[in-house]
């Protein structure tokens, strides 16, 4: 699964980068992910899974599903409280169910 | 929530999506490390002796009496220097390509629309005054105007050259910018001229006095300050990126700012005496010391408060949050404690950066500590960030320190306030 973390600068979804990896390792799930900047998403596109929005920058949900979505991507707000508390693990099983929903 | 505040919520959402204050904002991202580069050149060549240890006198002494500066005054001269000319480029980059067209030739366009404008000098150089932050404004302004004159053109199908078939797509492109182009570059240098025959002056200069200034004015104040600081944090608490969304608004101001006390202070002016009070660094360094909210200070309450229960959550979310804070990311802290929709915390996560900003604004204003002249990248841990946004001054560091004790005080009743309404909710639930 490749998917991508998007936030204002791409630090703090960074630190979450490394609890998924953690936790796709564990339950041995193929997962390439990064953490990018807003302004940097449309360059990252490529090949992509699913895409999930910092909850800070929930605003941009609108302009990021239309970047995101004629890609067939995936795209959704983490779970605030995954978020804080920096759950991979949860925020890996947020990652796969999305990816696995038919809309 | 009552509908005044969804609609607040809403409206900040939108200026925090809006497309032309994105770009402003992503264009000042990417110029920010040159500034800072050229802002430590400044701050290398003039820095105070530490102890016995005066690099200044010993380079002097090496290389002869100021020649080692001439390096960071070139440093200078090619990055803070001439501002309002890179940001004239990256704006433009972001916003082309937020529409997905091309972005270069954007780019390029707008560079090259800025040095028509700017004012030349009496022996046909480029007048570097109006290359670096006095036309920051007009920087943005030619941004905006030439890429969406550019963008209007560009995709008018009657200004596409049209190619016969057989000609490879690759020369086709090549042609395709070309007079959407030249159209915009007729433009600019037409306005230019009209202004400099008819009127005998420059955009510059009209901006610059008309708008760049009052707005300068205005944003070295204690009100404004306060305003920021208010704002920011009102919207972090409904869990939006306050500093983002503020950002568009208030970097050109206060970058501008900072440039001043910066320029002044490389031509030997100290640190007390540099007019500007309110400036980026001043906000980063001595209000979101450990991110917003400076809650690097609830993290530190939260460790002198809930010393033996170790596993008490709000523990563990500081725990959690520490490394992070260091280098001022608190977003962990925001959503984990939460902060976020949390009314106990609410008072003390707006109180402290505006208690913070009205004590660190006094303390300059009367000379106890200098004011900042330095740019330093927002994440510079608070300490080291006191010490070098002051020009390597102790009492940068002694009024972090103060902020900081200040801003544990104000955080601990409200965070055993916190503690007891989730005691008494455990006991709720456990009836």
């Amino acid at each position: 699964m490749r998917v991508v973390l998007v936030c204002s600068a791409g630090m703090s979804t960074s630190i979450l980068v490394e609890r998924m990896k953690e936790a796709a390792e564990e339950q041995q799930v193929y997962l390439n992910v990064k953490a990018v900047a807003e302004s940097d998403l449309r360059d990252n596109l490529h090949e992509l899974d699913v895409v999930l929005i910092g909850p800070q920058v929930r605003y941009l949900e609108k302009s990021i599903k239309e970047k995101v979505e004629p890609t067939g991507a995936k795209c959704d707000v983490i779970n605030q409280q995954a978020f804080g508390l920096m759950q991979g693990k949860q925020v890996l099983e947020q990652a796969l169910n999305l990816m696995a929903s038919n809309d | 929530m009552n509908t005044y505040m969804q609609q607040f919520i809403e409206i900040a959402g939108k200026i925090g999506a809006q497309r032309h204050l994105t770009a402003i904002r992503d264009g000042f991202v990417a110029v920010m490390p040159l500034v800072i580069i050229g802002s430590l050149a400044v701050l290398i060549n003039n820095f105070p002796p530490l102890g016995r240890f005066h690099l200044a006198a010993w380079l002097n002494a090496i290389f002869g009496e100021g020649n080692w500066q001439k390096v960071g005054g070139n440093i200078w001269e090619g990055t803070f220097a001439i501002l309002g000319l890179l940001v004239s480029f990256t704006i433009s980059y972001h916003l082309a390509k937020s529409y997905n067209i091309d972005r270069l030739p954007a780019a390029l366009l707008s560079g090259a629309s800025y040095i028509i404008l700017v004012p030349v000098t009496a022996d046909f150089g480029l007048d570097m005054d109006w290359l670096g932050t006095q036309g920051l404004f007009v920087g943005i302004i030619i941004a905006l105007l030439t890429t969406e004159l550019f963008r209007i053109f560009l995709i008018n199908p009657k200004l596409i050259i049209k190619m016969p078939e057989d000609v490879p797509a690759g020369v086709t492109n090549s042609f395709k910018s070309l007079i959407p182009i030249m159209l915009v570059l007729f433009i600019v240098g037409l306005c230019q001229s009209l202004l400099s025959i008819l009127a005998d002056t420059n955009i510059f200069e009209i901006i610059f006095t008309a708008i760049q200034q009052p707005i300068q004015g205005l944003g070295d104040s204690l009100p404004a300050a306060i305003l920021v600081a208010l704002l920011t944090h009102v919207l972090w608490f409904f869990g939006l990126h306050g500093t983002n969304i503020t950002g568009a608004i208030t970097e050109p101001i206060y970058i501008s700012l900072v440039e001043e006390n910066l320029r002044l202070f490389g031509m030997g002016m100290s640190a007390y005496d540099v007019p500007n009070i309110v400036t980026k660094p001043f906000l980063d360094a001595f209000v979101f010391m450990g991110g917003a909210g400076t809650t690097i200070a609830l993290l530190a309450a939260v460790f002198i408060v809930i010393r033996t229960q170790k596993n008490h959550p709000y523990r563990q979310v500081a725990k959690l949050s520490a490394p992070g804070s260091m280098f001022n990311i608190n977003e962990p802290v925001i959503f984990g404690l939460p902060i976020v929709l949390n009314p106990i915390m609410l008072i003390p996560f707006v109180l402290v950066p505006v208690t913070l900003t009205i004590i660190s604004y006094m303390a300059m204003f009367l000379g106890i500590v200098p004011k900042t002249v330095a740019m330093l990248p927002w994440t510079t841990p608070p300490i080291l960030s006191g010490y070098l946004v002051t020009g390597g001054s102790w009492r940068g560091v002694a009024l972090q320190i103060c902020n900081l004790l200040i801003a544990i005080i104000i955080y601990i009743p409200f965070l055993l306030a916190a503690l007891s309404a989730a005691k008494q909710q455990e006991r709720v639930e456990e009836v």
